[in-house]
């Protein structure tokens, strides 16, 4: 039978997927690391950016880094069921994980509405276009996101057998929470 | 982490996680000046960041060419940081 490639291993023994993957989150790293410097740099130098960031909904916001992070949980659980080669653990854990990625959606696309609604468009001040970028492409990472954990969920029968590529799925959604974890004080506590 | 080895206590990891984000709303209230608020925020949203690093993305068992491709772009960031750094004194000096 023909090693699959992602978990053909590269002198040092790590396998040749997650030493991809890590360098892919490297790349993401930069393009969210980039983004959020050039917002606290700007903030630091202008003015009227708290008085902005009070009209966002911080209540929305604290419900979403607890589904999120909660939605981690579930994936790490995920892993940890195709490693012990229960397909119903495996099954459940990723419904939840995809569950938790649609509410985080949905409750975003309230508070877009009700911002919106309020006038606050992303050309409403440098605030509002820093705001809509910075949660709009971290949104675009949740959808991805949930297509990849969607396509392990349909395979998991392949995936009780190569249990590496839930860990590989799950890297990627804990890196898309972990840019949240910084987003949330960033914007809305700060 | 390779698979067979021990997972940390995922239940434990994630009920900090929950602890530490009523932390730092509760810091976003308190009363007085803003410096130790916004202090207490950052400092949970690190640790925050570091739980789910080292336990959930398995950080603490991975070797050092992970760690590597880590940190290099967070020194990245650094010089990024360091560069735009002398545009905003600059700016607050003129003011």
């Amino acid at each position: 039978m023909a090693v699959r490639l992602e978990v053909e291993e590269i002198p040092g023994g790590i396998p040749a997927g997650k030493v991809a993957m890590w360098w892919f989150l490297a790349s993401e790293i930069m393009m969210f690391g980039g983004l959020i410097t050039c917002y606290i740099v700007f903030r630091l130098g202008g003015s009227g950016w708290a008085e902005a960031s009070n009209h966002l909904s911080m209540t929305l916001a604290a419900t979403n880094t607890l589904v999120l992070l909660t939605s981690s949980y579930t994936i790490v659980q995920a892993f940890v069921a195709a490693e012990r080669g229960s397909a119903p653990a495996l099954r459940r854990h990723l419904g939840l994980t995809i569950l938790g990625g649609l509410i985080f959606l949905g409750i975003k696309a309230v508070e877009y509405t009700t911002e919106i609604r309020a006038g606050f468009t992303p050309d409403a001040g440098i605030f509002w276009s820093f705001y809509y970028t910075m949660t709009g492409l971290h949104a675009l990472h949740v959808m991805g996101g949930l297509v990849v954990n969607g396509v392990v969920l349909l395979t998991a029968g392949t995936a009780i057998k190569h249990p590496h590529r839930v860990e590989l799925a799950g890297l990627y959604w804990h890196f898309v929470d972990v840019v949240w974890i910084f987003l949330f004080p960033l914007l809305y506590l700060a | 982490m390779t698979s067979g080895k021990t997972h940390p206590n995922y239940t434990a990891i994630w009920l900090w996680l929950m602890a530490l984000v009523g932390l730092s709303v509760a810091a976003s209230f308190l009363p007085g000046g803003r410096t130790f608020a916004v202090l207490v925020i950052f400092a949970t949203a690190f640790a925050k960041a570091i739980l789910v690093l080292a336990n959930f993305m398995h950080l603490r068992f991975e070797p050092v060419l992970i760690y590597a491709l880590v940190l290099i772009p967070l020194l990245f960031l650094a010089v990024l940081a360091a560069a735009l750094l002398p545009d905003f004194v600059w700016h607050s000096l003129a003011r």
